[in-house]
């Protein structure tokens, strides 16, 4: 496989993944600050704006925080940037990926950018842009062949979902909404069902130890990091040769499946502070080993 | 089937009243708008926001709602067939000191009734002082001699109530019937919150309003404390009749928040005296057991007895202390209509309280004088059967006809115990979006309880139902009623935001992201595709023309 192709394969998983988490993010976040306003309006939108790295100090309005999250083409941290740096990445592999996917994430694509999005309820409108991406995995997982494209693609999602993750749990809900926040984590997540079938109470304290280490539900950061085993060890299936990467993700799986004193909130942060980290290196050796390969190149005559 | 559905149940008004002035001559309370025109407390965002967006924009954001409850299936099934509840989107507000008193009034209210219900399930010493009459409970359809002396493991009988208010003429809350069987509407609550913020998230600006999201925790938190008393980790289950129910919704609703099992008559056994439900891993025991379903159905040893939807020998289980039911069976004889009247009176004999919510005045008509007296002012009172439900069989003075009033008359006399009567009550309006824009229409309030057993918690605001059709009297959701979002301001919030000022901020107190985010090489991808595009604008490159020059 063209490590072009490749690149595009695992940007298409990361930048949906992007787009995916943000919309929920926003949508629950925006929804949460109607309901319950125990933190003022700049404050709220700094702590999630601070989180996903973005500007925070010209935004002090939820109509404001809505429109900078959703953001514009250039910046591929927003909405509309990851969508379309998705759909840019599925452009120059259209050839080898299926219709289906390619259709789905135009979809996305043009409802974020044909006006449909309506600041009248910002809530309604990501609820449609989720739609629309869980079209785009759905194709994903029933069109594509399970080859080094799929593997490549499942890595990025993988190592996007744990930095996002992350990032969910650096808004810290809990501390800024005591009473409401740890269920608008949890939402941002897609896990509050799954969170409510452990019989628990939503706490903060739990509500990040489930985001982080719960072994079944397939956005926790264990879930995530075995995933990312798992791509690592398909793509060397096929012949791919990246010790460094293996051994990034293998460890970072290790760090959570048997991390102890987990029910010490100190620690479950340190694990996730460290599984961000390992997410990150793990990028760096997968651009390394299969990018962006150098190599010494002989000239011959 | 259940009697006490907030889609399907007896909620009505006693009130004929078309428009105000109509009927009684008394002026319904507007629950928007005081005297002289002006917002109430707490109502002048509302108002604003209404005003802008005005009848177009409110339409628009109809169709959002109505789009919304149709993705999320929020249901309620009329004649078997599934329709999203009507959510008004004008909210209903309820002062902060208004509800404080609505709160220890139903406090109060459910902590006589469960000493009554110990009483008549028991020594029934209220009975032998003729506070009560002995027959109203001895003829009472709901009163089950297989409950006597059955004592729940906490001695708590209504673990969820909903007491259905009114507004009267002067503004004064004031208690339309008690339910306390299987209460239902109270998912509608919770999703009515969500919807509302989410279609309409203006209309919360400056207002911190009381959250009604911690009614599931609450919820289990009163299940798990009727288990029994041998049990540490007690296990909950809601028995539904199944998905056909009208109810179903909300009962897999609350099985989902509170992380309970939902289970269904066949999924239960008894065997020795302690219930089970069949798991793929064998037998698996149930401790508390939230009923969704009628007495009579619950166990065909001693009701109906083909029933398919109960469980054999739960009673017997439940009388072993081996499993909790809630509500306890035979509930129903505290919440007839005929005993109704009678809960000031309990209120004062168990208590020595006065009660903090008035009842609507209604008669005992197995009561000679009072039957008299309902009978020579037919015209101006509200009759209704004391098992109906829904709104059927109820006749309204001024509404009826001749030949109706007639049949009524030998109906009561045929039947004095079956029916109770009460003069009209102008119930208080509400703006309500309808076709020809926002218009009052009636509404009552349905706030829900849940006892502990050491603490009564009342879910502040409860289900607002609307009539919807002009000058309808009935607030029910197969008569054509509606619900609104509901709305106990806290005005002790202001003060906590503001004494926060002082903290650091919150996104100084958190981790910083310094983490930067990784993106696609995206410089060398602009300049190749800036190259492609130039290529492509200009056509395939021209052959050099090197031939000439040489």
């Amino acid at each position: 496989m063209l490590s072009r192709l490749a690149e595009s394969y695992y940007w298409i998983g990361r930048y949906v993944e992007r787009a995916e988490a943000t919309s929920r993010l926003l949508a629950e976040h925006y929804h949460l600050t109607v309901e319950d306003r125990s933190v003022s309006d700049d404050e709220a939108a700094a702590v999630v704006l601070d989180a996903l790295s973005l500007p925070y100090d010209v935004v002090s309005t939820p109509t404001e925080l809505v429109r900078a999250l959703l953001g514009d083409t250039t910046n591929p941290s927003t909405v509309i940037g990851a969508v379309s740096s998705a759909r840019e990445n599925a452009r120059s592999v259209r050839d080898a990926i299926s219709g289906d996917v390619f259709e789905a994430l135009n979809g996305a694509h043009l409802t974020l950018t044909r006006g449909l999005m309506t600041t009248a309820s910002p809530a309604a409108s990501m609820y449609r842009v989720l739609e629309r991406l869980m079209v785009v995995n759905g194709a994903v997982e029933w069109t594509m062949p399970r080859d080094e494209g799929h593997a490549f693609l499942s890595l990025g999602r993988a190592l996007e979902r744990i930095d996002m993750t992350a990032r969910l749990l650096d808004v810290r809900h809990d501390l800024g909404w005591p009473e409401t926040g740890p269920v608008a984590t949890l939402r941002s997540a897609a896990a509050y069902s799954p969170f409510l079938r452990t019989g628990e109470t939503p706490s903060g304290e739990r509500v990040r130890e489930f985001l982080v280490l719960d072994p079944t539900f397939p956005r926790s950061m264990l879930q995530s990091a075995r995933s990312a085993e798992t791509a690592c060890r398909t793509v060397q299936q096929f012949g791919g040769d990246d010790d460094d990467l293996l051994r990034e993700v293998g460890l970072m799986r290790a760090r959570l499946e048997f991390a102890s004193g987990t029910h010490n909130a100190h620690v479950v942060d340190q694990l996730a502070a460290e599984a961000q980290e390992s997410a990150i290196a793990a990028g760096s050796a997968v651009a390394e080993a299969y990018f962006r390969q150098a190599g010494t190149i002989v000239w011959s005559h | 089937m259940p009697s006490q559905d907030a889609a399907s149940g007896p909620a009505v008004a006693p009130v004929p009243a078309a428009s105000p002035g109509s009927g009684t001559g008394a002026v319904a309370y507007d629950e928007m708008r005081d005297a002289t025109g002006a917002p109430r407390a707490g109502l002048d965002t509302v108002d604003s926001v209404l005003t802008t967006l005005g009848h177009d924009g409110l339409v628009e954001r109809a169709k959002l709602r109505d789009a919304y409850l149709d993705r999320q299936g929020i249901t309620f099934s009329v004649s078997g067939r599934e329709r999203p509840l009507p959510l008004d989107l004008v909210p209903r507000v309820v002062g902060a000191a208004e509800w404080d008193r609505v709160e220890l009034g139903i406090k109060q209210r459910i902590r006589a009734l469960e000493l009554f219900l110990a009483d008549v399930y028991g020594p029934g010493e209220i009975l032998e002082e003729g506070v009560v009459p002995r027959r109203l409970i001895t003829t009472s359809r709901h009163y089950h001699r297989a409950a006597f002396g059955l004592v729940p493991p906490n001695g708590v009988r209504i673990h969820v109530a909903g007491i259905d208010l009114i507004r009267d003429e002067h503004g004064e809350f004031r208690v339309l019937e008690d339910n306390l069987r299987c209460p239902s509407g109270v998912s509608y609550v919770l999703e009515n919150r969500r919807t509302l913020a989410h279609v309409l998230p203006e209309v919360f600006a400056g207002h911190q309003v009381r959250s009604v999201a911690e009614y599931p925790e609450r919820l289990l938190d009163a299940l798990r404390a009727a288990g029994p008393s041998d049990v540490a980790d007690p296990t909950v289950a809601i028995l539904t009749p199944g998905v056909h129910n009208s109810a179903h919704f909300e009962h897999a609703f609350l099985a989902r928040r509170m992380g309970a099992e939902l289970v269904e008559g066949r999924d239960l056994f008894c065997r020795d005296d302690r219930l089970y439900m069949r798991t793929v891993r064998g037998p698996r025991p149930i401790h508390v057991l939230y009923r969704r379903i009628d007495d009579e159905y619950l166990d065909p040893v001693h009701f109906v007895p083909d029933s398919l939807l109960g469980v054999p020998g739960l009673l017997n289980a439940a009388r072993a202390g081996n499993v909790a039911i809630a509500n306890a069976v035979g509930n129903g004889v505290a919440d007839d209509k005929a005993v109704y009247p009678y809960v000031p009176r309990m209120i004062d004999y168990y208590l020595g309280e006065t009660p903090i919510l008035p009842n609507v005045t209604t008669y005992d008509l197995s009561d000679v004088d009072q039957r008299e007296h309902v009978l020579a002012n037919l015209g101006r009172m509200v009759v209704k059967p004391v098992d109906g439900s829904g709104g059927y069989g109820l006749v309204i003075g001024t509404a009826a006809t001749e030949k109706q009033l007639a049949s009524v008359r030998d109906d009561i006399l045929a039947d004095p115990r079956g029916w109770i009567a009460q003069p009209i009550v102008e119930l208080s309006t509400c703006p309500t979006l309808v076709e020809s824009g926002l218009e009052p229409r009636h509404v009552d309030l349905r706030p829900f309880a849940v006892n502990d057993g050491t603490d009564i918690y009342v879910l502040p605001g409860g289900l607002t139902r609307v009539a919807l059709p002009k000058g309808s009297l009935v607030v029910n959701s197969s008569q054509g009623g509606g619900s609104k979002d509901t709305w106990v301001l806290d005005e002790g919030a202001r003060a906590s935001a503001a004494e926060r000022e002082d903290e650091v901020p919150l996104v100084t107190r958190v981790r910083r992201s310094a983490v930067a985010r990784h993106h696609a090489p995206a410089g060398a991808e602009d300049r190749l595709r800036q190259q492609e595009g130039q290529q492509q604008q200009a056509g395939p490159p021209a052959l050099p023309r090197a031939a000439e020059v040489s």
